[in-house]
């Protein structure tokens, strides 16, 4: 009798389906991160604005602030990099 | 280089006489940067009083202002004749005594007419609004009014009305936006108006015309285009004038200013009844010729007293109102640059200046981010381009910066072997092989791997020395404060970065890192390399938490600037990565297939194939730009700059003002 509840994993198809976790996990790394950033930016990002239009002085200053969580991303980025190559 | 300009103060004092022959000569220099005096009754100017203006400056501003009111309906700026022929300023005075009355007297009667036309356009806008609603109703406009009996009511309902005494309806249907008139007898009025406030009627005011509601319409309609005809008839007599005086204007807009500087120049100095001084700062360079100027134009009779304070070495912060304002000293290639640290804060007087190595490392980062020899070469073009079409300063020194941003990734392009993120990319061309890669098995034809562990490496070295760099900058400025905890606490933060380093050298082996776990271990594991890195590491700990212990959480930091730096490579991945999709759904899946054999819808679909490739590559010059640009700077302003970097001097602003249009 044939049990149709167990189905046989060829080689390949290990392979093939670590290769997709992989992927996956390289997609999330960018993407939470992506999201984080870009929360933590929101905020920064428009208090900046409204600081600039109130003094223009501030402008490089405002850029560094906004810039700062950045990095958040870019650590997602390089992670998902080490995950897929 | 790396100091701003250095700077000499120099007190000038004169009788009142010689204070015009002395202002023309400053302004003429054009190196004297004023300090305003303040009256505040500071210790040694007792008696003293900010100056009055000189003679004629009221009427001098006057016709300053006329000229800018003309120049702002014109929408004209002095910078729009940079290139036209200079004007001789004496004739140009000539000029505006005699003919600038008269230009005033037409633009402003042109003003005037048009205005006027514009008022009437909006009364006529207003009466056909008014009468709209009436033009469904088979009614002449006389008919609403002049009964002695009967009552007229004009307005909206939304909904049915109903009267239920005798009374006559008009309604004239417009997409659901009715208009009712109703006449009824002037006995019923409180009948009607419950029926209407019933139906939430809205009145609207019946116009006080005669005649046909839809000539009234027409008649104001034509009136209208007439009055706009007159407008752009008048526009274009404006723009007569624009042309035939447009750069007179623009001339005597810079002989007016000029004037009028130097007329108010006064207020800026302190006098006494008979004398007045003047407190500011010369570029040492200048000095000699600035008094020798001085002394010619007022036949020596005043005195240049130069002030001993041209170091700037100052114990106390209590004369950062004395700091000399800064003036950058940077070799020609990293001029551009100064636009991009002034953006952050210009430098202060006492410390370096960063601008020489920003001007190195921001195209080199950019270089390595961009790298490719196909959008460098299409920056480039661009920023040339632009360099011819765009007038302006501030522009030009932006454009110069793109320019040797933009070469640099072409440089970084052949060591990385990328055209357009394709090398050979989706065509079978080999043409060199890449120093390092940074090419991803997309597509078939694809066979480099890129080294991403060591370019990621690569960029963490970068961060490694950028931010060593940075901290013996900082150690050199307080160093020069004689601020020795300061300088302890840079050198600890120095010991701390590479002890923890070593101790991770002597932990894992990193690809072009040194290897030192091959060292025999002494202690707990450790190995000679490691033990010095812990006590470096705990010395810099010490060291800094002496210096104040608050930047005792910062020291995380360490680990995650550096770890910052790893965007060079990876913003650089990932523009390649779109570069290299977008070269395979092109080519690969759209253009290729249907050269096998060539079809009506094969064609439409390699034109498809062409338009995604344009498109595709456009977008990702316009990303490669922003993000090797924004990334690049960044890693300036957040890593580099905040090791070191305070900002805020004086900007060197030179009474004067460079002539453009005039000369005398």
């Amino acid at each position: 009798m044939v049990d149709l509840g167990v189905a046989t994993l060829t080689l390949e198809m290990v392979a093939e389906s670590q290769m997709g976790l992989k992927a996956l996990g390289a997609g999330l790394a960018v993407g939470l991160t992506g999201i984080g950033a870009g929360v933590a930016e929101m905020g920064i990002g428009s208090a900046a604005v409204g600081a600039t239009a109130e003094n223009k002085d501030i402008f490089g200053l405002a850029l560094l602030l906004t810039v700062i969580p950045e990095t958040i991303v870019i650590f997602g980025l390089v992670v998902s990099l080490l995950i897929l190559f | 280089m790396l100091q701003p300009k250095t700077m000499t103060r120099l007190l000038i004092v004169g009788s009142k006489e010689q204070m015009p022959s002395a202002v023309t000569e400053l302004y003429r220099h054009h190196v004297y940067h004023i300090t305003d005096y303040t009256d505040q009754g500071k210790e040694g100017y007792e008696g003293f009083r900010i100056g009055q203006p000189m003679e004629g400056a009221t009427e001098l501003s006057t016709d300053l202002i006329k000229i800018r009111s003309i120049e702002s309906i014109f929408g004209l700026t002095p910078d729009d004749y940079l290139d036209t022929k200079k004007r001789s300023s004496r004739s140009i005075k000539e000029i505006i005594e005699r003919d600038l009355p008269a230009i005033e007297q037409e633009v402003s009667n042109l003003t005037a007419q048009r205005s006027a036309a514009e008022a009437r356009i909006k009364v006529n806008e207003q009466r056909i609004a008014e009468l709209t609603p009436f033009s469904g109703i088979p009614l002449e406009l006389g008919l609403y009014k002049g009964y002695e009996s009967v009552s007229v009511v004009a307005g909206k309902a939304s909904r049915e009305i109903e009267i239920t005494v005798p009374h006559e309806k008009f309604i004239a249907s417009d997409k659901g936006n009715d208009t009712t008139v109703i006449f009824f007898k002037k006995a019923d009025r409180a009948v009607v108006e419950h029926a209407l406030a019933e139906a939430q009627f809205q009145p609207i005011p019946i116009p006080e015309e005669e005649g046909s509601v839809r000539k009234a319409i027409d008649t104001y309609q034509s009136e209208i285009s007439q009055l706009t005809a007159t407008i752009a008839d008048i526009d274009e007599k404006i723009a007569d004038i624009k042309e035939k005086h447009g750069n007179f204007l623009a001339a005597c807009d810079e002989v007016l200013s000029a004037d009028v500087e130097q007329a108010e120049a006064p207020l800026r100095f302190a006098t006494t009844e008979l004398t007045f001084i003047a407190d500011g700062w010369v570029p040492v360079s200048q000095v000699s010729s600035l008094k020798s100027g001085l002394a010619q134009a007022t036949g020596d009779k005043i005195l240049v007293m130069q002030v001993g304070e041209t170091d700037g070495h100052h114990d106390s912060h209590d004369h950062q109102k004395n700091q000399p304002p800064v003036e950058y000293d940077n070799p020609g290639f990293a001029k551009p640059m100064q636009s991009i640290v002034d953006i952050y804060s210009r430098p202060r007087y006492d410390e370096l200046d960063p601008t020489l190595m920003v001007a190195i490392i921001f195209p080199l980062f950019f270089g390595i981010i961009l790298g490719d020899i196909g959008y460098g070469a299409v920056l480039l073009i661009l920023a040339l381009g632009l360099q011819r079409m765009l007038k302006g300063e501030a522009v030009q020194q932006l454009l110069k910066v793109l320019r040797n941003a933009s070469i640099s990734a072409i440089i970084f392009g052949v060591f990385y072997a990328e055209i357009f993120g394709a090398h050979p990319g989706a065509l079978d061309i080999e043409l060199w092989h890449p120093l390092i890669s940074r090419h991803l098995l997309i597509g078939s034809h694809a066979y480099h791997q890129g080294d991403i562990a060591v370019l990621l490496v690569f960029a963490v070295w970068l961060g490694i020395i950028q931010m060593t760099l940075g901290r013996f900058m900082g150690v050199y400025n307080h160093a020069r404060h004689k601020n020795m905890l300061h300088v302890m606490g840079q050198v600890s933060w120095i010991a701390f970065m590479w002890g923890v380093l070593l101790l991770i050298w002597s932990i894992a082996a990193i690809p072009l890192m040194p290897d030192l776990t091959m060292l025999p271990p002494i202690v707990m594991g450790l190995n000679i390399a490691g033990i010095i890195g812990v006590v470096l590491a705990l010395a810099g700990v010490i060291g800094i938490g002496i210096e104040s212990p608050l930047e005792l959480i910062e020291l995380p930091s360490v680990i995650s600037h550096s770890l910052s730096y790893t965007r060079l490579a990876a913003v650089g991945l990932s523009s390649v990565a779109i570069a290299m999709v977008v070269n395979f759904i092109a080519i690969e899946m759209l253009i290729e297939p249907q050269f096998k054999e060539l079809t009506a819808v094969g064609i439409v679909l390699i034109i498809i194939g062409i338009f995604v490739l344009l498109i595709g590559h456009l977008l990702n010059t316009a990303l490669g730009l922003l993000g090797g640009g924004l990334q690049s700077l960044r890693l300036q302003y957040v890593e580099f700059f905040t090791k070191f970097y305070k900002g805020g001097g004086e900007k060197y602003n030179p009474f004067g003002k460079k002539r453009n249009l005039t000369e005398d």
